[in-house]
């Protein structure tokens, strides 16, 4: 009896047996090292704490942290000024254009981020096309690349298909109804924007905002190669510990920090989503 | 107010093309380069030629890292399938206590940084002697992509209707016969959508890859990366517009599987 209720219950489980395994063994065990690899004396020998006072005292952690906190609240909200009106224009489309709108976003979605890095680069570099044009003008030639300004622009262009498509869906899941009520009692369109399809877009808005945070903190290529010294960012001090300093433990530190800021960020936003998901049901 | 009305609209839809320019025209511009044909980039090309495609299939290592990105994932997207489909089928069709914390569990290397993982990985990889170069890599996008097979299996499941199974089980087939005559044949294009995207996550992904992969194990988005730093070869563009090529291929393969599915 209870080995059969054990059954009924059990039975699919056992179709996730060899992928839990495979994550236990070469996920969770490898990222449990990492946590121990940052307790470990980089001579060699013994549990310490060197490696974390190591992160907390040296001036390039901070430089690097403020670095990669300026740069991924920047990104966020410059994806979140461009993606706001797309995902609004395309909220509006009847289905069958929608689709076909959808695919200008689904492309650059898709797209390597080394093609784009590379694309952006011939775009923005020193007599690249944008100082070519501005030359043509007498102005220029104006630094765009291996700097603040080019890991902005990257990252924002990678950034924005990632918000596109949460405020999208919080927009398509408002009852047209209600824009509809607001505009009988008076309201103009503007008015329906600030009061109402706006505020009601705002679960997508965050979550959004959240998603494309956590993505940043992590960002590596980008600020590789359309950075410069200044804007080093807490993945390329991983690879920096890692390769040029040879000091893993103070590498496995940051990539502990960054995955715990990763996991924050990312509890709020499974809060943010099922917050917006009661919304949604109580609007159908 | 009518006249606001359409000016607020010109307004919108201007900024909303100069948006979508912002994100198609690099792609673009690198496409007419590619095809220019000489050594130096220029935009707008001045002949016509397909020397840049010519160099990228006779030059050395290009076609060798091209082969080895291929060889890497394909094994990886298969391995992501064999261990992503079932463990979707747990997550959607069983009852058990738990579910919640273990889909939670199975899709959170979307949310770890790569660079984590990448990390995480080559130490680990180093202490237990892993020392083959492919699997490693193999072993490591496997792990990158297997939550987006999940993602795209479970959707694909429940968007089954369940009465079809349970018609199938009334009339006496075993849970078995189910599963193979019913779901796995309706499931199919969801396969194939998940199958095609890790394949394409797994091609392209460079982060983990530049930490796992040992010194000669070139991967194209590797040979990529350092090209672009050390020597900004205009072969790039060429490879720009055949990995573009490739992932419009795919995304018109998977808009093509959704209809037929939403017609069926």
């Amino acid at each position: 009896m209870i080995r059969n209720l054990a059954r009924t219950y059990f039975r699919e489980a056992l179709y996730a047996i060899p992928a839990v395994l495979f994550m236990a063994f070469l996920f969770a065990m490898p990222l449990l090292g990492v946590l121990s690899q940052s307790l470990q004396r980089n001579s060699g020998g013994g549990p310490s704490l060197e490696a974390w006072t190591k992160v907390f005292t040296t001036p390039l952690f901070l430089k690097v942290a403020i670095a990669t906190l300026e740069i991924s609240i920047g990104a966020t909200l410059c994806s979140l000024l461009l993606a706001y009106p797309v995902a609004y224009f395309l909220a509006k489309q009847p289905p069958r254009r929608r689709v076909l709108y959808m695919i200008l976003v689904l492309i650059p979605f898709w797209t390597s981020s080394l093609v784009k890095s590379f694309s952006l680069m011939v775009l923005l570099g020193h007599s690249g096309i944008i100082n070519e044009l501005l030359a043509t003008v007498g102005i220029g030639p104006v630094k765009m690349l291996f700097n603040r300004f080019g890991v902005m622009v990257g990252m924002s262009h990678y950034l924005i298909p990632f918000m596109v498509f949460p405020i999208l869906t919080s927009l398509q899941n408002q009852p047209p109804e209600l824009g509809r009520a607001a505009a009988i009692m008076g309201a103009g369109k503007l008015r329906i924007f600030t009061r109402v399809t706006f505020p009601l877009s705002l679960p997508g808005v965050m979550a959004g905002a959240l998603l494309v945070f956590v993505l940043s903190l992590g960002f590596y290529i980008i600020p590789a190669l359309l950075g410069g010294r200044k804007d080093m960012m807490f993945a390329n001090l991983v690879d920096f510990y890692t390769r040029e300093v040879l000091n893993w433990p103070v590498a496995s530190a940051v990539a502990v920090l960054l995955a715990l800021a990763a996991a924050a960020a990312a509890t709020l936003l499974s809060k943010v989503q099922s917050g917006s998901s009661i919304y949604s049901e109580e609007a159908r | 107010m009518e006249q606001r009305a359409s000016g607020w609209r010109i307004m919108l839809n201007t900024a909303v093309a100069l948006i979508l320019l912002f994100l198609l025209a690099p792609s673009l511009i690198t496409i007419a380069i590619s095809f220019g044909g000489s050594d130096q980039i220029t935009f707008p090309p001045k002949e016509f030629s397909l020397v840049l495609f010519r160099r990228f299939f006779t030059e050395e290592g290009w076609l060798s890292s091209t082969w080895l990105s291929f060889s890497i994932a394909i094994p990886s997207a298969l391995l992501a399938l064999l261990l992503g489909v079932p463990a979707a089928y747990a997550l959607t069709r069983g009852k058990f206590p738990g579910r919640r914390l273990l889909g939670l569990f199975l899709l959170s290397p979307i949310m770890v940084p790569h660079v984590a993982i990448g990390l995480a990985l080559y130490i680990y990889f180093n202490e237990i002697g892993l020392s083959h170069g492919q699997l490693r890599l193999i072993v490591a996008q496997s792990i990158a992509t297997l939550p987006f097979v999940i993602v795209t299996a479970s959707a694909g499941l429940r968007n089954i209707d369940p009465a079809l199974e349970r018609a199938a089980t009334v009339m006496g087939a075993s849970r078995l016969t189910v599963l193979r005559r019913v779901t796995l044949p309706l499931l199919l294009p969801s396969i194939v959508t998940a199958g095609l995207f890790a394949f394409l996550i797994a091609f392209d992904e460079i982060v983990i890859s530049w930490f796992v992969a040992r010194a000669g194990e070139t991967t194209l988005p590797i040979k990529m990366f350092s090209s672009i730093q050390f020597d900004f070869s205009s072969i790039l563009a060429a490879i720009s517009t055949m990995l573009t090529a490739l992932s419009v291929i795919i995304c018109i393969v998977v808009a093509s599987l959704q209809k037929e599915k939403s017609s069926a």
